[in-house]
């Protein structure tokens, strides 16, 4: 199934490595400052594309993945820093598998009563478990939550800084859309898009809905809380308010609305456009910037409900129909 | 003879005070196209919830292949082979008939070997092969049905169940569903169908079972179930009322 959907979209694949490709150029060509901004695009990219494993494919859209951000980033964090001090790169690698390991089985302890409830409730559920979350980590002293916590410095190969989270991240996105594809062109890709369609339905044809879903969750969460363990290192010191952001569990919505939801373009799309609005266009207007930014996504929203792939497949039809 | 392909004793269910299905047992023979009949809200969609273990019977028991299923749950009857097709059809919208028809033959009985070949097959078998890359939204009320009978049939099931597949649907269009119905049951499935279109249960049932108020008060081929003064009554009323 998966060799006959990559012979199938060869050329969007192509596109795919051409991409990434001219993407692992970017920290020769430009300055420090756009470096930047490609890493908030690919950390933005990924989370919209971890984020879409359940809420694109499945239809189970989750208003609080902030709280794998944090969760992630908090563990990796006190992890490293209270065992293994000293040894930067070895932690970070291990760091990464604690935020990931961690931010999965809290995905499956509440997986199991949040995953009964369809649409707006499983919404609001995440969105409350992200907030039980973010304030349990400002108030409990151990965590370190409301004073901070200063992460081992990386360094690797004499890349400054911004290049070399551009390039952790870059793998991490590359590594997720991978797998976000071979999930998509999969049997259980299929079964969550019947899940999407029509639970009830889904069910009746045999698709083993409830652990397709607890899987896809579990998987989101693993995969949103190795990236809020990269994104901790390239702040260098995290405090709750910096990594459980409600900005960042609405962002991944946006973007995925924004580009095309159930895609794995439309992620891409949606950070990009969002980002290089906000960062550059818009950054010399900080007086007016989230008016504007709010004013524009009405429009898009209005203009193109199913986002950007919806409208471009809207006017190929309309072409073709001709 | 030899096991039936379901069989249901004495079973009963209950929605607190109502009791939607009292008593009925019947049995379904391999290889037929059975029927179940009765007035409106005499409880025959109820006994296909039971049947797809959609809802827990209250009492009594549901062998399918010899196998107690009554408990099961949905998705597992599925796999085993308990196909069925809703009254009010009820296709993926956004997805082409193709992919909805795939979705069918990829989570069907023991896993197909070949998905597309077993994908076509369906499309072919009800007629939809020409609209395989219509999306199921865009498809009117006859071609639905059809989309509804290609996934079941996809699944490779031993027994179909189909809720009206006739209703709503003009002479011509029943015509093509009982054939449909014919081709499927000479694969060897069987089928059991609850049908209001009396002409096209007397057509096509080898065996008939008559609901009324939750009860069977009438089993046995068309013909005599149609003189059944029982019958007559339930849907005619009596004199005495």
């Amino acid at each position: 199934m998966l060799a006959a959907a990559l012979r199938k979209r060869a050329w969007r694949v192509l596109a795919g490595v051409v991409f990434f490709a001219a993407a692992a150029s970017l920290p020769f060509v430009t300055t420090p400052f756009y470096v930047r901004v490609g890493q908030l695009v690919l950390f933005s990219s990924a989370l919209g594309l971890a984020w879409t494993l359940l809420g694109g494919f499945a239809g189970y859209w989750s208003f609080g993945h902030a709280a794998f951000i944090g969760l992630g980033a908090f563990a990796a964090g006190i992890f490293e820093v209270e065992l293994m001090k000293g040894q930067p790169w070895l932690g970070f690698a291990l760091g990464l598998l604690v935020g990931a390991g961690l931010s999965a089985l809290a995905a499956a302890v509440v997986a199991w009563p949040i995953l009964r409830l369809r649409g707006i409730y499983f919404a609001v559920a995440m969105l409350g478990i992200s907030q039980v979350l973010a304030e349990l980590n400002n108030n409990i002293d151990m965590f370190k939550g409301s004073m901070g916590l200063v992460l081992p410095r990386l360094s690797a190969f004499g890349l400054r800084p911004e290049a070399l989270y551009f390039y952790l991240l870059l793998i991490a996105t590359i590594l997720i859309t991978i797998l976000a594809f071979a999930i998509q062109h999969s049997r259980i890709g299929a079964g969550l898009m019947a899940i999407r369609e029509d639970e009830d339905t889904a069910r009746m044809l045999g698709v083993p809905t409830e652990r397709y879903k607890v899987t896809m969750f579990i998987a989101s969460a693993a995969l949103t809380g190795a990236l809020g363990v990269i994104y901790a290192h390239s702040l260098g010191y995290i405090t709750t308010s910096s990594v459980y952001r409600t900005e960042f569990s609405l962002n991944m919505i946006v973007y995925n609305l924004l580009g095309g939801i159930g895609t794995l373009i439309g992620p891409f799309l949606g950070s990009a456009i969002m980002v290089i609005l906000t960062q550059v266009v818009l950054g010399r207007l900080l007086s007016i910037h989230m008016f504007v930014t709010g004013a524009l996504l009405v429009l898009l929203v209005l203009v193109a409900p199913k986002g950007i792939t919806g409208l471009v497949r809207a006017l190929r039809q309309r072409w073709s129909a001709r | 003879m030899s096991e039936p392909i379901l069989r249901l004793d004495h079973v009963t269910k209950r929605f607190r005070g109502l009791v939607a299905t009292n008593d009925v047992s019947f049995e379904v023979p391999e290889g037929s196209i059975c029927s179940l009949i009765g007035p409106n809200g005499a409880g025959k969609s109820t006994i296909f919830n039971l049947v797809t273990g959609y809802l827990p019977v209250s009492e009594g028991s549901i062998h399918f292949q010899g196998r107690r299923i009554d408990g099961t749950p949905t998705t597992d009857l599925a796999r085993a082979g308990i196909a069925r097709c809703f009254q009010i059809a009820k296709p993926f919208p956004e997805l082409s008939v193709h992919d909805n028809v795939r979705i069918g033959a990829l989570f069907g009985r023991d896993g197909a070997r070949d998905i597309g070949a077993v994908t076509r097959d369906a499309l072919a078998l009800a007629g939809l092969t020409e609209r395989a890359q219509t999306p199921a939204s865009e498809l009117t009320v006859g071609y639905l049905r059809r989309l509804e009978l290609a996934r079941a049939i996809a699944a490779r099931p031993i027994l179909l169940l189909a809720d009206e597949p006739c209703a709503g649907l003009n002479a011509t269009e029943t015509e093509d569903v009982i054939d449909i119905l014919r081709d499927v049951r000479a694969r060897g499935v069987t089928v059991l169908l609850v049908e209001h279109d009396m002409q096209a249960v007397m057509r096509v049932s080898d065996r008939i079972f008559v609901i009324d108020a939750g009860r069977k008060i009438a089993e046995g081929p068309p013909e005599a179930v149609a003189n059944d003064p029982h019958v007559i009554a339930a849907y005619l009323g009596t004199d005495e009322e």
